[in-house]
């Protein structure tokens, strides 16, 4: 397998879920090849995904003061600051950690790509704001994009 | 910490505001006034969430995956516990093979949130390490062991459960579908490698230092004959509790304190706090663990019963063991049940159920009306049964350890509570250490 999607959120917690939204967007519309995971906090369910990956992209709710909708593309050493922001499991490590925790086994794909949808309620039990809603479009041409099929 | 002199007597107040690595949000505070611990406070700040309130008017069958959704971590003891409460208000009987394969679905559960304890919060404790990503870089190959074990448990519960956490396949009377012999075959060749893995894991965690510390809590723990209870049994103590489910209200009196949204369980024939989890466990029937698991507990030098809390981790590791070869019994006996589920029919009744989540003891009741919508709910979790053993642990740890540096005792603090992996999150109806030394 050469390329993974991993889209990342919690759906009942508003603008979090937009990371699953964009890869179930993808999916729909996936290059051959590519698989796409829907990933809820487990580190090891991300790192057996990663193992053998040549390149994969995660997408996932960021805060870091833009406007909400905002599509960044980021690289996994700054990345951690943003994700780090957002709404925290309490049972993983969150993405950051895992990230992090990929580095120090040495079990992180080849190359990873971050597409961050900027977020800016995480209410328990709200839907995704509409300015949010509105970039899943956008937010998967970049996350196709970064996968360079 | 804050430090004051109030006529000639040090004060101090240690602190942890968020505590990390445990399950959900919560906060502790000691009060130290000159040599002695004047006040102890694990304080659950994370919002009530009045699950037992939602469940009014709901039909009996929506219960097990309400209730799932209350843990991440143990979804299959609320459900499992939910089922045999709505199993007995409806005077539904399940045949063997259905309670085996809730068995079986609970071992991978017990593997899942036991490997999550051992290697992400606690072993970083004992190893003098801020968490498990700072442990990954020394001690890779402990770390990789861990996620092999939980990915093991992951694998169990998917192929019965249906997915990893909030499994879907569970109802009252049984399963909506019964796993293919085939599929769990496939799952049994991951659970031979852990438990090998988890072999190697009970030694490794026996070879971990442990701060010499002993408590005197009544252990509580489900009781069945000739087998390890996890799904099922009476509850039983070392101080003569004897008890069926259905007795449970009226021995568990719980109560409301203001430093907490979780309320604290207390047995109304003691006022002393009592414990409930996997050290319970061990001390009453650690005789009906398969040999392999008693073998290696008793290779790794862990005692009979088990008084000190910090040699949790060491009980985890034997019950994950237990959990991988007790799965693999299962399967290899395994017959799919046909039907999947047991008849079930909405009638008027009251009824109790009792597992022993990873954590320990997990009661549900319900009553339900003529239809068979819930009529009234009430679940006590292991935390909330645990918290005032836990503050009577930090209070007599904390109370010998005052000499030690601030910041080295708030650590040893906070793997006190870690001890007991306390799971705010289920409680909440928890963590942060503030030592405030007056």
């Amino acid at each position: 397998m050469s390329a993974l999607v991993v889209g990342v959120g919690d759906p009942y917690r508003g603008d979090d879920g937009v990371g699953l939204m964009v890869a179930r967007r993808i999916r729909r519309h996936a290059p051959a090849g590519t698989v796409v995971l829907e990933w809820r906090g487990d580190p090891e369910t991300l790192l057996s995904a990663w193992d053998g990956v040549e390149r994969a992209v995660v997408v996932d709710a960021v805060r870091t003061g833009a406007a909400a909708g905002t599509v960044h593309r980021l690289e996994p050493a700054v990345a951690p600051a943003a994700l780090a922001s957002g709404p925290r499991s309490s049972h993983g490590l969150g993405l950051a950690g895992a990230i992090a925790l990929g580095e120090a086994l040495g079990r992180l794909p080849r190359e990873l790509r971050i597409v961050g949808v900027e977020g800016r309620a995480f209410a328990l039990g709200a839907p995704a704001g509409e300015a949010v809603r509105a970039a899943v479009d956008r937010a998967a041409s970049a996350v196709v994009d970064e996968l360079g099929v | 910490m804050s430090e004051r002199r109030i006529e000639g007597r040090v004060t101090r107040r240690v602190s942890v505001e968020a505590l990390a690595r445990v399950e959900g949000e919560g906060a502790m505070t000691l009060e130290v006034d000159g040599d002695r611990v004047t006040g102890v406070e694990l304080r659950i700040y994370e919002p009530p969430r009045f699950f037992e309130a939602l469940l009014r008017g709901r039909a009996f069958g929506e219960a097990p995956d309400i209730t799932a959704r209350i843990c991440g971590i143990c979804p299959v003891a609320y459900q499992t516990s939910a089922v045999l409460a709505m199993e007995d208000a409806l005077g539904v009987g399940v045949p063997e093979p259905v309670r085996r394969l809730r068995r079986l679905l609970y071992c991978g559960e017990w593997i899942e949130s036991h490997s999550l304890h051992v290697y992400l919060l606690h072993a970083p404790d004992f190893l003098g390490y801020e968490g498990m990503v700072d442990m990954a870089r020394d001690h890779a190959a402990v770390v990789q062991r861990g996620l092999r074990i939980k990915r093991a448990g992951n694998a169990l519960v998917t192929a019965v459960g249906g997915r990893e956490i909030h499994p879907i396949n569970v109802r009252v009377g049984g399963f909506y579908r019964a796993p293919s012999p085939a599929r769990l075959r496939e799952v049994a060749e991951e659970l031979e490698t852990a438990r090998e893995e988890a072999l190697d894991a009970v030694a490794w965690a026996g070879r971990l230092a442990f701060p010499a510390f002993e408590h005197h809590h009544e252990h509580v723990a489900l009781s069945a004959p000739g087998e390890y209870a996890i799904e099922g049994g009476r509850l039983v103590s070392d101080h003569g509790l004897d008890i069926a489910p259905d007795e449970f209200e009226d021995a568990v009196v719980e109560e409301h304190v203001a430093h907490s949204t979780a309320l604290h369980a207390r047995l109304r024939a003691r006022p002393e706090p009592y414990l409930t989890g996997p050290l319970a466990r061990w001390s009453l029937n650690g005789d009906r663990l398969a040999p392999v698991a008693r073998e290696a507990a008793a290779a790794a030098g862990l005692p009979r019963p088990c008084r000190n809390p910090f040699q949790s981790i060491l009980v985890r590791c034997v019950e994950i063991l237990y959990a991988c070869d007790e799965a693999l019994r299962l399967i290899a006996a395994y017959e799919p049940p046909d039907p999947p589920a047991a008849d079930v029919a909405p009638r008027a009744g009251v009824g109790h159920g009792i597992t022993e989540a990873p954590r320990g003891a997990l009661y549900h009741g319900y009553r339900l009306d003529d239809d068979g919508l819930i009529v009234n709910a009430r679940i006590v979790p292991p935390t909330s049964q645990n918290q005032r053993a836990i503050e009577a642990d930090l209070r007599a740890f904390a109370s010998a350890s005052l000499e030690l540096p601030h910041e080295e005792l708030t650590r040893s603090c906070e793997q006190a509570i870690r001890n007991h992996d306390p799971c705010i999150s289920c409680a909440t109806h928890f963590l942060d250490l503030t030592v405030r030394t007056r």
